[in-house]
Parts: structure tokens; C-alpha cells; sequence
């Protein structure tokens, strides 16, 4: 089966000087994490960005994992991510696509009790945004991320659906596509009515939403 | 403190991170944060640090992934102000 996860993070929505202290931060990420940060990002990147990118990737995780696990318990510090690649360039021009530019990722090997997944990530002035994927290619992964106007949820759920559907549509031209909820709450696609195999994901945070999807082919 | 003492501490908790102030007035054990009151699931380590501080206990990582709806927060909180 296959799924996908996504989240975004809105930096100006995040409290910096809660986020570096350890009583909080240590809810979110492990001591071998810690470690990962002092020996590979501390002088690339902000702790509070670090604690949140890593946040992002494990929300994602548990986003992939809860459409094949339904009622799976998100346990943050039992995300581990074992690797992280910085990318070469961090200028981000295109927030909406298929598959990333490997040039301006995060590039992460995420472990979870027996499951292993892969993940993007881009760090932006505004925001964080993470996918996840269960092998480290994302072709058949696309992924949106858009600022709104308002932080209220319904507008954001409103957003960020009809965002995703203008993409889909590009791909089903001829279906009259709807984003639903299955009986555990996941985002599921409706054609016509009736429930595709193709897993999407939506997330929101303050003034931003963004979506993911993988298709078969 | 009784269920309903620390339920009403724990609106105070959570009511930062709702705008549905008038669900948060009548919510319940089944209450779900995220679904039914709509907090970001960004923010469920804040609630989590603001109880830890209000009640003065220490919530241990198994105990935090329990937190997603009022009851499992009571339950919890119940749970480590009886151990201190």
C-alpha cells in the first residue's frame, strides 16, 4: 500500500526561546538527534530551525504511517531520523511540483520501529515543509505549498483542498475529484464519488497550507 | 484535586491554542484536541509543557503520545500529581 505524509511548519507561528529550551524540545527530538545537530548543523543552521525541521519530518512520518496503521500513537521521540543531508543551495523559487531539486532539499532517512522512510524537506524564510516517502525517490510524489490570508481552520482546510484539487485536476482532467475523510479521519481521493488509491495528505499551520500526493505512475 | 477541578484547570491550559472557545466551555472525556477543537498538532507539545508547569508534575514521553483527547489529559495528569 502505498501513502503519503506532509507537514508544514510556519516559522512566524513558532515560539523561538520555548523551542531551545530543553524541556521542550526534548519532547520532539531523541539525544542521538541532539548529537546529529551539534556535530553536523550547528553552524548551518538555527537550533529552533533544526527541533521544527525534524518535527515536520516525524508529523509526516506519522501522517504516512497512520493511513497504513489506522490508530498508530505519534511518538516523536521514537522518530528517528538516522540521517540528514543539507542541500547545496537553500534559495527556494518553486513551491509547488512533482518531485524536488535535490539541490535545495534536506535529505533525510527516517526509522520508525521496523519501517524505514525517506524524506524532503525545505526550509524557507517562512516555513518549513516536510514529505515523506517509503523509497528515496520522489517522482511519483507532488507537492504544493501556498501562503493563505486567514489562520482559521476552516478556512484552511477550504484552502488548502481546493489547492490540491486544481493540481489533481491537471492529472484527471475528465473526473469531478473531491477531497474526503474515511472513517479514521485521513484524507482520502473521491472520483466521481468513489475512492481512488491515490494518497494525499494536507497540512496547515498559521498563514500557510500545503498538500502531497503520490500516484502509480 | 477533583476530575472536575483539574478539567477546569485544563481548559485554561488548552484555551491559548482553540479559537473554538465554545466548544473548549463544554468539552468532554471524548473531546479530540486536534479534531474537535482544532488545535494545531504544533502545538501539543506546548499544551503538554503548560500542564507540566500548572499542575507541577513531569509528564514522561509514553504518557505525553497518550494526550489526544480531554480524558487521556486527565488521566494522565490525575496519574503523576497521585505519584508526586
Amino acid at each position: 500500500m502505498i501513502s503519503t505524509g506532509n507537514d508544514i511548519v510556519a516559522l512566524k507561528a513558532i515560539n523561538i526561546t520555548r523551542t531551545k529550551q530543553q524541556n521542550f524540545y526534548s519532547k520532539i527530538i531523541s539525544d542521538s538527534e541532539k548529537s546529529l545537530y551539534d556535530q553536523q548543523f550547528s553552524e548551518s543552521l538555527p537550533f529552533e530551525h533544526f527541533v521544527w525541521l525534524l518535527w515536520s519530518i516525524k508529523e509526516s512520518v506519522y501522517k504516512y504511517l497512520q493511513r497504513i496503521t489506522p490508530g498508530i500513537v505519534f511518538s516523536p521521540t521514537r522518530v528517528i531520523i538516522n540521517q540528514l543531508e543539507a542541500p547545496a543551495n537553500n534559495t527556494i523559487s518553486v513551491f509547488e511540483g512533482r518531485d524536488f531539486n535535490d539541490k535545495i532539499v534536506y535529505k533525510g532517512v527516517v526509522e520508525f520501529g521496523a519501517h524505514i522512510l525517506y524524506s524532503r524537506s525545505i526550509i524557507a524564510e517562512d516555513f518549513i515543509f516536510s514529505v515523506v516517502n517509503h523509497m528515496d525517490n520522489f517522482e511519483r510524489v507532488l507537492w504544493g505549498i501556498r501562503p493563505i490570508d486567514s489562520d482559521e481552520p476552516d478556512r484552511q482546510s477550504e484552502t488548502v483542498r481546493t489547492f490540491a484539487i486544481t493540481m489533481l485536476n491537471s492529472l484527471f482532467p475528465d473526473a469531478e475529484l473531491q477531497i474526503g475523510k474515511n472513517i479514521h479521519g485521513i484524507p482520502v481521493l473521491l472520483k466521481n464519488g468513489i475512492e481512488i488509491p491515490v494518497p494525499i495528505s494536507l497540512a496547515h499551520h498559521d498563514h500557510y497550507v500545503a498538500y502531497s500526493f503520490a500516484v502509480s505512475a | 484535586m477533583t476530575r472536575e477541578e483539574t478539567l477546569n484547570e485544563l481548559k485554561k491550559v488548552i484555551a491559548p491554542y482553540t479559537i473554538n472557545k465554545e466548544m473548549l466551555a463544554g468539552i468532554n472525556d471524548q473531546t479530540d484536541l486536534i479534531r474537535d477543537l482544532k488545535i494545531n498538532s504544533a502545538n501539543l507539545v506546548d499544551i503538554i509543557i503548560d500542564a507540566e508547569a500548572k499542575y507541577d508534575i513531569e509528564i514522561d514521553y509514553d504518557s505525553a503520545d497518550k494526550m489526544t483527547n480531554v480524558g487521556s489529559c486527565l488521566d494522565v495528569i490525575t496519574e503523576k500529581i497521585n505519584q508526586k
